[in-house]
């Protein structure tokens, strides 16, 4: 097989759904047309732990329009057939409506129907509770945390005794919420035992088989469609219960029903980074040289489901040294479950590690830049594999000069503009992008224009515009005779749309059935008298703008729609597959970036403002640069938010999130994000993916946290060893 | 679900459901848990909020007459029901979106008598006489508002739930003057959030159309 020319691959190219975006014409979930939908609205919690006493719902059933309350008194048994798949995490799911028990604040307990919003809202706050409450347990540094998932190689005791310099920090990072502009929403319609269900999910497919669980559907009974997801960052990764809950209450009703979470529901309705007090202890000799590194990690879960994340990769892999031990425990609370949330678990052990590098740095005067590069590992020590690729020290010699780190003053606090302490940091980041098996499915029609079908998912990263184009140089068409169709479960089964893993594992199922159907026509042309490529090798011939033809003689071919035409076919179709990474690994794979920040912090308001950042990046191939900027760009922007602006604050006398809103919970604003700078190396990896791609939306948000936090105390001298670091820490 | 109505129609009604009868209970342990903020005190003891005395069975309508983008509408509102929520799910025009519904995220700005206003926090009926446009209202034809082109010429915009109300905040910026440099610009656009964080675009974007006014 030639290799097809790229054209669409590698340009920067806008959105092919831009115009349906700018002008509000993008459907997404709660917006679909479900003929004769009413509206749900959920009441929830108002306890931390506890029972139900009592639901008495005769004020909200008297008023106009509510239909029904559905609550644990005259709910139907739902079947909740196990379902490990999912992103179900091992614990026994939340089952909505099915006993008395309270397992947090802001767990569903009853949900109003009606037939308009407003009657919904209304009636849900006409429901009134009894409650049994006991005290929840909810603080993290309070709970007795579960058993350890330990690692260890040579012997991380005995390698701090015995260094030089030895440093013992300990690093509290804040709950995050993912907050995507959208609000998680779900319309559900029974049409007899079939249920279609509009979900805000970046998986199609989850959701799919959460439902049939649920309800004990066969998997064909259940049809799952969102063709447009307003932000994710992890939270669509699961099906939540208020899915269940829409599809329960529109066959309690027999009507479709719309149920929209509220922003405060969201806080408890969907997952969350969940909140972290991580020690490390760093032994090195003097010239900063690592020995030894003790990682010892509590993080939350839920009382009912154990979450994990991949917070112990980092720590295993990203510098050389004979001796690591770790042991993450999860603390079991009074919360609901969390959920992954961008760059999971790197993103968290990052900030921590890049933090305590750059306190050691300081400690021995060497550059943070220079520190780093004396501990570059020359294999995988946690795994001894080769890397596929890892340019981190191109990432920070190119951030570095582009940054202008030679101005930075290796003194803390000796920079100032007028009231304001200048400070510049640095910190490196790692990510371990997935690579999942899926299919797609590839049609090319006797018009000359194709049609690419997955189950996946685009949140906004361009889903729909970089898998046109991997298909469009497969197929060799133009971009604009190629339609990508995303977000229904009747298409192809793909994996979850997160961890980085969409473009190496559908863009090469999409690239294997465009492959494929290309070569149908080829053969098909070399095979056919009439063909001027009639006795072609096959693998002379490459297909350019829809036209066959011999590679190096473009004179000689003939398009698609002639050889489809004269062969009477309406079309060539062919499924692709991609069955994921070589088993066993042969590589170490994963994405590396250096991330600059420089900062300004007001001397005597502690007050910080970010002044400009640069990401510099090691993603292997990128298929669509102009999205993958603003991919970077945003994934700063998150960093910026967790490093200085978000933190789920929790009541715990009785488990209530207490900033659960868009006011209170801060995210950065336009006036947060000056100037935001972002370089892709160029290069590819080819270990297990024929796009030489490694995945960029996690890398980009790992370590800006501590590049930030390196920043500030470049400024100040302060060393801030929790997130968010806020003015109150710089006081 | 449509709500329109001609001129002619009959008068809304009125407030005729049955009368709040049930007398609350004050028991103890009883929390009234809404929809906006249950109550609830440490140590496992509640106190129950007071009852809304017109709650039950309540939902006077007005009728309300207001052009949206460029078309007279005359409609029968549930006087609870935002312009929102009339644009979202009355009119059909979903452009507008729901991010906070408690102004905080800018995601529902229309304009309404060529200021930006959160659609979310303005009640329908308070709209007698106005002019709302909204993202849908802003191309000409088939050709694009300029800020809608710039923003897709930026790539001002990932996941385009927030893009509607950033462009329509964008286009008052714009008419505003806000645009004599790019920190005015965030600071006046800073209203609405992208959580993909396409700000550094959005500014350009915003620039990019001032610059040829």
């Amino acid at each position: 097989m030639s290799p097809q020319p790229q054209a669409a691959v590698g340009a920067p190219l806008s959105r092919v759904d831009g115009r349906l975006k700018v002008t509000g014409q993008a459907l997404y979930a709660a917006e679909h047309d479900a003929d004769g939908a009413v509206h749900a609205v959920i009441v929830d919690a108002a306890i931390g732990r506890g029972r139900i006493t009592g639901v008495d719902t005769a004020d909200a059933e008297k008023h106009r329009g509510v239909l029904r309350v559905i609550h644990h008194g005259n709910a139907p048994t739902l079947p909740y057939r196990d379902n490990s798949g999912s992103n179900n995490p091992p614990g026994r799911r939340l089952r909505v409506f099915q006993d008395d028990r309270v397992l947090f604040h802001g767990q569903p307990v009853a949900v109003v129907v009606a037939t308009t919003l407003e009657a919904a809202q209304h009636g849900a706050s006409l429901v009134k509770v009894g409650y049994d409450a006991q005290e929840p347990s909810t603080d993290l540094a309070e709970a007795e945390p579960g058993k350890p998932t330990d690692y260890a190689r040579g012997d991380a005791e005995a390698g701090l005794r015995s260094s030089a310099v030895r440093l013992d920090v300990t690093y509290q990072l804040a709950r995050n919420h993912h907050n995507p502009m959208e609000p998680h929403a779900t319309i559900a319609r029974w049409d007899g035992n079939r249920l279609t269900v509009w979900d805000k999910t970046q998986w199609v497919m989850g959701t799919h088989d959460e439902l049939a669980a649920v309800f004990d559907l066969p998997a064909d009974a259940v049809r799952v469609i969102n063709p447009f997801v307003g932000g994710g960052f992890g939270s669509g990764l699961r099906c939540w219960p208020h899915t269940t809950v829409a599809a329960l209450a529109a066959r309690e009703t027999g009507r479709p029903v719309k149920l929209v979470l509220s922003r405060r529901q969201m806080y408890f309705g969907t997952g969350f980074r969940p909140s972290y007090e991580y020690r490390l202890r760093l032994g090195s000799d003097r010239r900063g040289r690592l020995s030894a590194a003790i990682h010892d990690i509590d993080a939350e879960t839920s009382s009912y489901e154990t979450f994990t994340e991949a917070v112990m990769g980092a720590g295993q892999m990203l510098y050389s040294m004979p001796h690591v031990s770790q042991a993450y425990r999860t603390v079991p609370l009074d919360v609901n479950t969390p959920i992954w949330m961008r760059g999971p678990g790197f993103a968290s052990a990052s900030f921590v590690i890049e933090s305590a590098m750059d306190e050691l740095a300081h400690e021995l005067g060497i550059d943070p830049i220079e520190l780093r590069r004396r501990n570059e590992p020359s294999e995988d020590e946690s795994s001894n594999l080769p890397f596929s690729t890892r340019r981190l020290r191109e990432c920070c010699t190119v951030g570095a000069r582009e940054f202008g780190w030679h101005r930075r003053s290796p003194k803390p606090r000796s920079t100032r503009d007028g009231d304001w302490l200048i400070g510049l940091g640095m910190a490196a980041g790692v990510y371990d992008p997935g690579r999942y098996p899926g299919d797609a499915r590839a049609r090319l029609d006797a018009d000359g224009t194709a049609v690419v079908e997955a189950a996946t998912s685009d949140m906004g990263p361009g889903t729909y515009t970089s898998q046109t184009q991997v298909a469009a140089d497969a197929l060799g068409l133009n971009m604009r005779t190629v339609t990508f169709r995303l977000g229904d479960s009747l298409y192809p089964r793909t994996s979850p749309h997160g961890g980085s893993s969409t473009m190496a594992s559908v863009g090469t199922a999409v690239v294997d059935a465009c492959n494929q159907v290309r070569q149908q026509a080829i053969r098909l042309a070399v095979e056919d008298r009439e063909s001027p490529l009639y006795g072609v090798d096959t693998d002379e011939v490459v297909v350019r703008s829809g036209r066959l033809h011999v590679q190096g003689n473009p004179a000689r071919g003939e398009t698609y729609r002639s050889l489809l035409a004269r062969n009477n076919r309406s079309h060539l179709e062919a499924n692709g597959s991609y069955t994921g990474p070589p088993s066993p690994a042969r590589h170490s794979y994963h994405a590396y970036n250096a991330t600059f920040a420089e900062v300004a912090v007001d001397a005597t308001l502690g007050l910080v403002r970010v002044r400009r950042m640069l990401g510099v990046y090691d993603a292997g191939r990128i298929i669509s640069p102009k999205l993958a900027d603003s991919q970077a760009i945003g994934g700063i922007v998150g960093g910026i938010g967790t490093a200085l602006l978000e933190h789920t604050v929790t009541d715990h006398r009785d488990g209530r999130i207490v900033n659960a809103n868009l006011a209170d919970y801060l995210v950065p604003v336009n006036a947060d994000v000056p100037e935001v700078r972002a370089i892709y190396l160029d290069g590819e990896d080819n270990d297990g993916n024929a796009l030489g791609v490694k995945g960029l939306g996690e890398v980009v948000q790992v370590g800006v946290a501590a590049a930030i936090g390196n920043a500030v105390f470049n400024a100040t001298g302060r060393r801030v060893r929790q997130l968010p670091i806020t003015a109150e820490a710089l006081l | 679900m449509s709500t329109e109505l001609p001129e002619s129609a009959a008068p809304p009604p009125t407030g005729s459901g049955e009368p709040f009868s049930s007398v609350p209970t004050r028991r103890t342990f009883i929390a009234t848990s809404a929809a906006v903020g249950g109550a609830v005190v440490a140590g496992g003891a509640f106190i129950a909020l007071p009852e809304e005395a017109t709650a039950a069975g309540a939902s006077p309508s007005s009728r309300v007459s207001l052009t949206v983008n460029g078309t007279r509408r005359t409609v029968t509102v549930d006087n609870r029901t935002s312009l929102l929520d009339l644009l979202r799910e009355h009119l059909g025009l979903t452009g507008s979106k729901k991010g906070c519904n408690a102004g905080a995220c800018g995601a529902c700005t229309v304009l309404v008598d060529g200021h930006r206003v959160n659609a979310c926090l303005t009640l329908a009926v308070r709209l007698e006489g106005t002019e709302v446009t909204t993202i849908e209202g802003l191309a000409d034809g088939g050709e694009l508002h300029p800020l809608q082109q710039a923003f897709i010429d930026q790539d001002a915009f990932q996941c385009g739930y927030c893009t509607p109300g950033q462009i329509v905040s964008g286009v008052g910026c714009v008419q505003e003057g806000h645009t004599g440099s790019p920190e005015e610009i965030r600071e006046w656009m800073s209203g609405n959030i992208c959580r993909c964080g396409c700000y550094v675009k959005i500014v350009r974007a915003v620039e990019q159309t001032a610059g040829r006014k």
